[in-house]
């Protein structure tokens, strides 16, 4: 009931600041095409779509259109997690949510649930008309499995980043320069624009704890139709596994920052 | 017997703070906040906590608010200890820390109270019936602000709103910092009326801090005074008032020749105040015992040949004592 309960408030929060305010839902659903286009006309400048294909296995246009709706989806479901403590200081709410005598893990597992809405909503108007383009009707079952998969990615990057959250947060304070370094590190390593096989061998141990990025793999895999069922399940399984482990830690990490504001004060 | 809602018992509290001493260099400073505050509040009173700017009052309400952790001391609301039951004292309370922010600007005000209804565990049909009555209550109905963005809302509004949530769970305590501070008259007298009603009506406790003495006088059955971080004083308005020396002061205007001054000297007053605006004087004149002077001032002006306008002894004000209590710490 009370998990219920924060759902509902959180959907209100997003209805709100997402679906209230027209511009930010219209460069949400425009992200993804905004970033292929800018990507693509780069790599027209400085090679070719031939060689690209050739590379990767997909259309550049496809490849893209699906990163930036990953990312999109990811940050949809994943920043407001992130930012919430920064957010909530600055209009003044954080004490008045510190004091919701409820537990304190039914809220971070509440915010992400609404902003699934979001990634289907830019899902069905990214990835589904450019599927459909590029695969007829086949596609329409592509890109809703690219979508099943985002929220999947969506979610499972909630634990992470709740513990990254608690150790930023706690350790250097609610700033916003801070996070503003760690997200872009983060983006790279899930995967989505630059594939997992190409990173070098640091940036690919670090991918491969993020529970996110094996789902990324899973899309990128499908995309270029190389996709052996029993290898996507055990990229699955991996991402279920590193993201129940990270729950555990992710509460703790949360409650010290948490313990650590009621030691300082709120100002 | 009446229930005890606040127990707090020598309350500690430090702040560290960084001096910079250059780019790099940064001391360490400690700031004791609070000293060893204790009191206690009881239902069905409102107690203002009065004192200078960082005197520790926010410091005490965000400690008994379960919203900061005391260095030492201990303090219960209705027997729940504040850290080591937070969550049962969170369902015994209602805050309003600021009544300028605390909203989410994109949310309706009734939808942020429908909001932090949820966050607070309200079942959805009472918490809908508590909205509307909340609004009928605080008149944001009737300023046509409920289904108004609260980022559009004056001053008043977001005030109103802030106690509303305050009160969203009925809880037999509430906890204001300053809630009429920078409103309107109209709506401060609106909510200094709600205040009292909460408490000798419904049996609330209320912890109330304010630096408008006026209102402090008004709206407050017992004061606690508290300055550097310690209670300097506690009481009724009377009773404080009782503590201070007991300097009376008697206004005198009137007209008259320009030798106001002689007069005073020679009826050997040394503490006093003239105004003078065509030909009208305006005295002021601190003393221990004016019903003994009053006659003999008079007396002597009148054979001055000066005409008495108006004659009156001012009793001290709970300013008054705020300020004795306030350089009495410095």
């Amino acid at each position: 009931m009370s998990l219920w309960n924060m759902v509902l408030a959180e959907t209100k929060f997003v209805y709100g600041d997402v679906f209230r305010r027209k511009s930010v839902l219209l460069t949400m659903i425009a992200y993804p095409y905004i970033l292929a286009l800018f990507v693509i006309l780069l790599g027209y400048a400085m090679g070719s779509r031939q060689v690209f294909i050739e590379k990767t296995g997909a259309p550049p246009e496809i490849f893209f259109v699906t990163a930036g709706f990953l990312l999109i989806s990811i940050l949809g479901v994943s920043d407001d997690l992130l930012w919430r403590p920064n957010f909530e200081l600055w209009l003044g709410t954080l004490q008045y949510v510190l004091i919701s005598p409820l537990p304190r893990i039914y809220r971070y597992i509440a915010i992400p649930i609404p902003r699934l809405l979001i990634v289907v909503l830019v899902g069905a108007t990214s990835i589904i008309p450019i599927s459909i383009y590029y695969y007829g009707l086949g596609g329409l079952i592509e890109g809703a499995a690219i979508i099943l998969m985002a929220l999947l990615s969506g979610i499972f990057f909630t634990t992470p980043i709740m513990v990254i959250m608690g150790i930023i947060y706690g350790a250097g304070g609610e700033s916003w320069r801070i996070i503003n370094i760690v997200r872009p590190l983060l983006l790279i390593l899930l995967g989505a624009y630059y594939p997992r096989y190409l990173m070098p061998l640091m940036g690919r141990i670090v991918s491969y704890l993020i529970p996110s990025s094996h789902i990324v793999e899973v899309i990128q895999l499908m995309m270029i139709d190389k996709l052996n069922v029993l290898y996507a399940l055990s990229l699955i399984g991996i991402a279920t596994a590193l993201f129940v482990l990270y729950a555990p830690i992710g509460i703790k990490s949360i409650n010290y920052w948490e313990t650590k504001k009621l030691k300082e004060g709120i100002r | 017997m009446r229930k005890e809602a606040v127990v707090a018992e020598n309350l500690k509290k430090k702040y560290f703070t960084k001096k910079r001493k250059g780019v790099l260099k940064a001391e360490k400073e400690i700031v004791e906040a609070l000293k060893g505050v204790s009191f206690k509040i009881y239902s069905g009173e409102v107690v203002g906590l009065l004192g200078p700017n960082g005197a520790g009052k926010t410091t005490t309400v965000k400690i008994i608010s379960t919203l900061l952790i005391p260095d030492e001391g201990n303090a219960w609301v209705y027997d729940y200890h504040v850290v080591k039951e937070a969550n049962m004292v969170r369902k015994h309370l209602g805050v309003l820390l600021s009544v300028e922010k605390g909203f989410y600007g994109k949310l309706t005000g009734r939808e942020n109270l429908e909001y932090f209804g949820l966050l607070y565990g309200l079942r959805r049909d009472e918490l809908r019936k508590r909205i509307d009555y909340l609004m009928k209550l605080l008149e944001l109905d009737k300023l046509g602000a409920a289904d108004r963005l609260f980022e559009e809302y004056s001053l008043g509004m977001k005030a109103r709103l802030g106690l509303a949530r305050a009160l969203l769970r009925d809880p037999p305590l509430l906890l204001l910092d300053e809630p009429t501070l920078g409103l309107d008259p109209p709506s401060a007298r609106k909510i200094r009326e709600l205040v009292k009603d909460l408490a000798h009506k419904e049996g609330k406790a209320i912890l109330y801090t304010t630096h408008n003495m006026f209102e402090a006088e008004i709206v407050c059955d017992r004061i606690i005074l508290i300055n550097k971080g310690r209670v300097v004083a506690e009481g009724t308005p009377e009773q404080l008032k009782s503590l201070i020396p007991a300097i009376r002061t008697i206004n005198m205007v009137v007209k008259g020749s320009d030798n106001v001054k002689p007069i005073l000297q020679s009826l050997n007053i040394e503490s006093y105040k003239i105004e003078r605006a065509n030909g009208i004087y305006n005295i002021k004149i601190n003393t221990l015992k004016p019903e003994e002077l009053l006659g003999e001032l008079l007396k002597k002006f009148v054979n001055n040949g000066y005409e008495t306008i108006s004659l009156k002894i001012e009793e001290p004000t709970l300013e008054d004592v705020f300020i004795y209590f306030a350089e009495k710490g410095e």
